[in-house]
């Protein structure tokens, strides 16, 4: 009896730091996978990679601090859906990379579609404070009351368009001409 | 005493006059430090010399208190389809755009400028532009084009010139869709700058706060007063402020309004007592009662009553500047928008509007009245449209509207009288109801009738 209770005891230990190991092999999988290096490695990023380099988000700033592409383009409203868009998008984006012609598509036009790839509560998951010390200062708190109090239903990039990817317009004229500006 | 007299007014005259240069010194030297960036800083110090009415407008505004300055509303990304290509000011790496869209304003008045896209002043501009016959009117016709066929009596016209009435004229009021030349500026000549209140912009927002609160005050009081929307909405075919002028609203406005009403209550609670009777806002936009201040100035409208014939309007909300931001398209937009809840949900709104003031019983029968005379009106189109549309089918009418003698008479019927007629029932004008409406509608009927009756017996279109 005492074996088995022995052997019970071996089996979830082992079990326990395979799994870690798994997990941790996972979450470092996602983190490597979360960058502008990895997101670049197609060549169709190369424009909205160089773009973000150059904005505040992607570490132009005083303190070199940087955002990474799953901070805005993955939801972070709990892990199970940060899990599941991250696979869908790696399949996704991973077929037509490979399959599909993604040199084609119009990115101008795709622009005015952001609220789709962009997560308000990536946004929050860092702006977190907004809600709460944006009433001392007047300039935040008036822009930002109407969306807390839920009297508009717009998301962030609905407003702030251009956030993430400065002159994203000219890095994408740049790289596919003028062919896939509509306006 | 003479001399002291003379001294004294020479006093005055020169205290007067010091004190208008001592306004325009005092702006220009202007310093600000309060929660602006540095750069807001140097376009305000700077615009106080090279433009210093427009900062004196910003600085009696609701905005200036709040820290808003010049680059929260005219900076821009330098990818953006608005920004003027050189950096301003030069050097700076700063981009700004001389267009400030609905989208800028919605920014932080997101709530009004959605209810404003789902109002008829949403569609100002861009259904302009949509519709044949307005286009054929203002750079054909009214731009003195070469004739249509041997029918017109015009003479050749000179290309360059054919802007002209749409630019000084239709825009200011309607807008256009503004395009921008290499440099980032509005082509000159083509209607711009304007006050238009359906202005279509590069970034594909439609829309114009301006038209009401103009610039750089934003003045909220501006607003609210009738003469405010009567920059517009005048003239032979919506003489809307004469309309008012002429009601007894209009009339305790201009004896007491300036002088005793309280005009800067916050918005939702502007109501009475603050006046004594309602302004154009209070009726089709502010927080009355238990209704909620809205910017879609159709909410509470049961016809139509700018249309040829009077429908309800069951339209819903308008599209037209959905469909521009989408699509990038210019659309006739929904003539019935309306509200969504149907025509009488929408009566029923103005009618607790007018209840805050006059009885149930006062209320209901004015709107039978004003009803049966909308009705009444109907009559009158449905039988000049029939005749209309029997002579087009015979082909007795001439292609060029603007030289055949029904086809001008049917025009005034709807566009002139029938609105005054229409207009003034609902506003509570009787001049216009009737001297200036149904008076001169069964005029116009009876000479479409006689028209009608030679063409169809010579089958010819007399000379």
């Amino acid at each position: 009896m005492r074996k088995t209770k022995l052997f019970t005891f071996i089996i979830l230990v082992i079990g326990g730091i395979v799994g870690l190991v798994f997990a941790l092999g996972i979450a470092q999988f996602f983190y490597v996978t979360g960058g502008e290096k990895f997101c670049t490695m197609c060549h169709v990023m190369e424009p909205m990679g160089n773009a973000y380099k150059d904005d505040v988000h992607g570490g132009n700033n005083k303190v070199g601090f940087k955002a990474e592409c799953v901070s805005c383009h993955l939801p972070h409203d709990n892990i199970a859906h940060y899990v599941y868009q991250k696979s869908v998008n790696g399949i996704v984006e991973g077929t037509l990379t490979l399959f599909g012609n993604p040199e084609k598509y119009d990115w101008q036009a795709r622009r005015k579609e952001a609220k789709r790839y962009v997560y308000d509560d990536g946004c929050l998951h860092c702006h977190t404070d907004l809600k709460k010390i944006s009433s001392d200062n007047m300039k935040s708190f008036l822009p930002h009351r109407d969306y807390f109090a839920k009297n508009i239903n717009k998301t962030c990039v609905e407003c702030h368009e251009h956030v993430g990817h400065k002159n994203l317009g000219f890095h994408l004229k740049a790289k596919f001409g003028d062919l896939n500006i509509t306006k | 005493m003479l001399k002291k007299i003379v001294l004294a007014l020479t006093c005055l005259v020169a205290f007067s006059f010091a004190e208008s240069v001592g306004n325009v010194n005092l702006t220009k030297v202007m310093k600000v430090d309060r929660s602006l960036s540095p750069l807001a800083k140097k376009c305000v110090e700077c615009h106080a010399e090279k433009t210093p009415g427009i900062v004196n407008d910003w600085k009696s505004s609701r905005h200036a208190h709040a820290g808003v300055s010049c680059m929260d509303c005219h900076a821009v990304p330098a990818d953006s389809p608005m920004a003027i290509k050189k950096e301003h000011p030069k050097d700076s790496g700063n981009h700004v755009s001389i267009l400030v869209s609905p989208k800028t304003c919605g920014k932080c008045h997101a709530k009004e400028v959605k209810e404003f896209e789902q109002s008829g002043h949403a569609r100002g501009g861009v259904q302009m532009f949509a519709k044949k016959g307005m286009v054929e009117l203002m750079y054909h016709y009214e731009g003195n084009g070469k004739p249509y066929e041997n029918d017109a009596p015009f003479h050749a016209g000179d290309e360059n010139l054919k802007d002209a009435p749409s630019a000084t004229g239709c825009i200011q009021c309607h807008g256009l869709e503004i395009k921008l030349d290499k440099e980032g500026y509005p082509i000159p000549g083509k209607g711009w700058p304007n006050y238009g209140i359906g202005n279509a912009y590069p970034d594909g927002s439609v829309g114009s706060c301006k038209s009401c609160h103009s610039s750089h005050t934003f003045d909220m009081v501006e607003a609210r007063k009738p003469s405010a929307c009567a920059s517009c909405h005048l003239g032979p075919d919506h003489p809307n402020i004469e309309i008012y002028n002429n009601s007894m609203h209009g009339k305790i406005y201009n004896a007491e309004g300036e002088k005793k009403w309280k005009w800067d209550s916050a918005p939702d609670t502007w109501d009475v007592p603050d006046y004594r009777a309602p302004t154009c806002a209070t009726c089709h936009m502010s927080g009355i009662g238990d209704l909620n201040t809205t910017h879609n100035v159709s909410l509470r409208l049961k016809w139509n009553l700018w249309a040829p014939h009077s429908n309800l309007r069951t339209g819903g909300y308008e599209t037209a500047a959905d469909v521009y931001a989408k699509e990038g398209k210019v659309t006739v937009g929904v003539p019935l928008a309306g509200n969504p809840a149907g025509p009488e949900a929408a009566r029923g709104e103005m009618k607790q509007v007018c209840k805050s003031c006059h009885s149930t019983k006062a209320t209901e029968s004015f709107f039978i009245s004003a009803d049966q005379h909308v009705m009444l009106y109907n009559t009158y189109h449905t039988e000049a449209k029939k005749m209309l549309d029997d002579l087009k089918a015979k082909k007795l009418l001439k292609k060029d509207e603007w030289s055949d003698a029904f086809q001008k008479v049917y025009y005034h019927l709807w566009h002139h009288e029938g609105r005054r007629m229409r207009m003034g029932a609902v506003m509570g004008a009787p001049d216009y109801a009737h001297w200036h409406g149904v008076f001169e509608v069964q005029q116009d009927i009876k000479e479409l009738r006689n028209i009608y009756n030679a063409r169809i017996k010579s089958g010819k279109i007399e000379e």
